[in-house]
């Protein structure tokens, strides 16, 4: 295993971390999301060595690093707010985890220089990193933390203080930068945009814990705690593969042959996505009907599950199973029973289409 | 052009009292200070500053202040960093000790050092090792440092709160020890603090008098500060004199101010 973290609990008195379990591979990407104070930020700080945990312990390549100085680690930190060095230019911050390392300034000028041209800042290295934009200063913050090549790079919400387009626009450039540079990754995140785009592996975290840690389609199709289904939204996630687009419109045969299609675009070279529609914007009916909604399928009701005031049901259709949810009421009024047959439908607006090579052959 | 006159114009009645008042305060405290430059010719300022007395109070009250202000930073600049940064047992207590010299008048700090290293408590002992505090200018040093270590403790633990520690961790993670990113990243983001509070220190201890009065004793030209010349020539009736020490304490005063406007009012003010 390259990282494991065993029982770990911290105590800073207004955050901490409880008996916390973490493994990974390496070159594996592992966003944590959980809501704020669930003590995310203080995990990558203790995996980083700044603070010390009262038990548990941190192996590192199999070497067990708990009491191991910072900067013995190899283990770079990227902020929110990108803690760029003031007192020095763009390029210093880049370069300052290099000059600890050699004192050729021929090496350090093409590490910079080739880090630079990765994260598309080449022509920012003179500035004052106070002049740059958000992305800017990100971008050096990432090529400041990437450069020295760590064994494990942590991430704390590096996307939260960007807008939406600066934030897609880095997820691309950070994406392939983490892969050229063969870094593994944990990215701390209460936002499911960087989930979706970014990770392999997902960990939901609350008041210090752990809840559930596994594959992004498992943890938001299965989610294994009520706050975790709350948190992330239940999702009815499938893997699919891209037929084509036409007139806006995106087909994706899914695995039980069933096609469905949605208004997004996909980028990905590779045709195998997953579908993401959310139970809420499902339509159930007894009978087919005509209208803009692109997407209806015929299935049978597999469960039905009353929570407080809202009903779920688990329509399977072929080997796949949908869920919606429904009033007791309309329940009622469409006659819902184990076994019967029904429609559901869905707009194509709705059905978020994840296009993630990595996400797929991990699944 | 309107909209500045709309706003001029429309001042609140509130607005105009506190004005007021500060204009009328100022005025007040200039002419207080002004007194000072205008009681006596510019001559026998000029005569003062030049005698040889006055020399030697300036000399004594530099070298003593430079040297304790040198120490106060020594010691204030770790303690005020773990304040800000570490947790420790009694950290509340020690906090509230340190202080409380700028709550206390400055005669009692006086009287405790005095007792203190008196031949009783401590006197006897520091004397069998070559050292004696009372009445030496070494005494001036030791008045000064207690008198002005709680002002510049204040200053640095507010500005080392201030510099995010953030800043270090990237700094750690980097490759760089706790005493390399010191030297790199925490002490240059705050070197207007420090600058700020370097000043006021030395500030503090030039302008020291109840203290240094009881501790070093005021003797004429041998523990002679530039307050303690004050006091002294008052007492004699040498007003001239007098008067002259107090306009240098405060030129020496409004270059401290004007340094601090410029180079630490951001961070420090």
């Amino acid at each position: 295993m390259f990282l494991e973290v065993q029982n770990l609990s911290v105590d800073l008195g207004e955050f901490h971390l409880k008996d916390v379990s973490l493994e990974m591979e390496k070159n594996e990407y592992l966003v944590v999301i959980g809501p704020t104070g669930s003590g995310k930020s203080v995990l990558l700080e203790t995996i980083a060595g700044f603070y010390r945990p009262r038990y548990g312990k941190i192996y590192l390549q199999g070497s067990n690093i708990t009491n191991l100085t910072p900067e013995k680690r190899g283990i770079s930190i990227v902020y929110q707010d990108y803690m760029l060095f003031p007192n020095m230019s763009v390029f210093d911050n880049i370069a300052y985890g290099l000059k600890k390392k050699t004192d050729d300034r021929t090496i350090i000028e093409n590490k910079v220089l080739d880090m630079a041209k990765v994260l598309k800042i080449g022509h920012l290295l003179d500035r004052d990193p106070e002049t740059l934009s958000g992305g800017e200063k990100q971008r050096t913050a990432i090529a400041r933390s990437l450069i020295v090549e760590p064994h494990l790079l942590l991430m704390d919400e590096p996307f939260s203080a960007l807008d939406v387009n600066t934030q897609s626009y880095m997820t691309d450039l950070i994406k392939k930068a983490i892969e050229d540079y063969e870094t593994t990754c944990i990215h701390v995140s209460h936002n499911f945009n960087d989930v979706w785009s970014l990770a392999e592996q997902v960990a939901v975290m609350k008041d210090g814990v752990i809840l559930q840690r596994g594959i992004v389609t498992d943890v938001f199709s299965k989610p294994s705690y009520d706050f975790v289904a709350d948190f992330v939204g239940v999702q009815n996630v499938f893997e699919g593969e891209v037929l084509g687009r036409e007139k806006g419109v995106t087909s994706v045969k899914l695995k039980n042959g069933q096609t469905v299609y949605s208004s997004e675009s996909y980028y990905s070279d590779s045709k195998k996505v997953m579908v993401a529609i959310r139970p809420e914007n499902i339509i159930f009916s007894n009978e087919t009907f005509i209208s803009s909604v692109r997407n209806q399928i015929n299935g049978t009701i597999d469960e039905i599950i009353q929570v407080g005031p809202v009903v779920w049901i688990e329509v399977k259709v072929g080997d796949i199973t949908f869920k919606g949810m429904l009033t007791p009421s309309s329940c009622e009024k469409l006659g819902i029973k184990t076994g019967k047959e029904i429609y559901i439908s869905f707009k194509s607006i709705n059905v978020k289409i994840i296009d993630g090579e990595e996400s797929y052959n991990s699944v | 052009m309107y909209h500045k006159l709309h706003i001029d114009t429309m001042r609140t009645k509130l607005e105009i009292i506190f004005i007021t008042i500060s204009f009328i305060f100022t005025l007040l405290l200039f002419t207080v200070i002004g007194s000072l430059f205008i009681i006596i010719s510019p001559l026998d300022v000029i005569k003062s500053f030049f005698s040889y007395e006055m020399l030697y109070a300036m000399q004594l009250t530099i070298t003593t202040s430079l040297i304790s202000a040198a120490l106060v930073m020594l010691f204030a600049i770790p303690t005020a960093y773990s304040l800000s940064r570490y947790s420790f047992p009694l950290k509340t207590i020690i906090r509230s000790i340190l202080a409380i010299p700028m709550a206390l008048p400055e005669i009692v700090l006086g009287i405790a050092i005095l007792v203190l290293f008196s031949p009783s408590l401590l006197g006897e002992p520091l004397k069998k090792l070559g050292i004696t505090i009372i009445f030496t200018t070494t005494g001036i040093i030791v008045a000064q440092f207690f008198v002005a270590i709680p002002y510049a403790i204040r200053i640095l633990y507010s500005i080392f709160n201030y510099v995010n520690k953030r800043y270090e961790f990237v700094s750690r993670s980097l490759g760089y020890s706790e005493f390399e990113t010191l030297k790199n990243v925490t002490f240059p983001l705050a070197k207007n603090g420090i600058l700020a509070a370097g000043i006021v220190a030395l500030a503090r201890c030039i302008g020291t008098f109840a203290a240094v009065l009881f501790v070093a004793g005021g003797t004429y030209l041998k523990t002679e500060t530039l307050s303690i010349a004050l006091y002294l020539n008052l007492s004699f009736g040498n007003i001239n004199m007098a008067i002259t020490a107090g306009i240098i304490l405060v030129l020496i005063s409004f270059v401290a101010i004007v340094i601090l406007e410029k180079y630490a009012k951001e961070t420090y003010m």
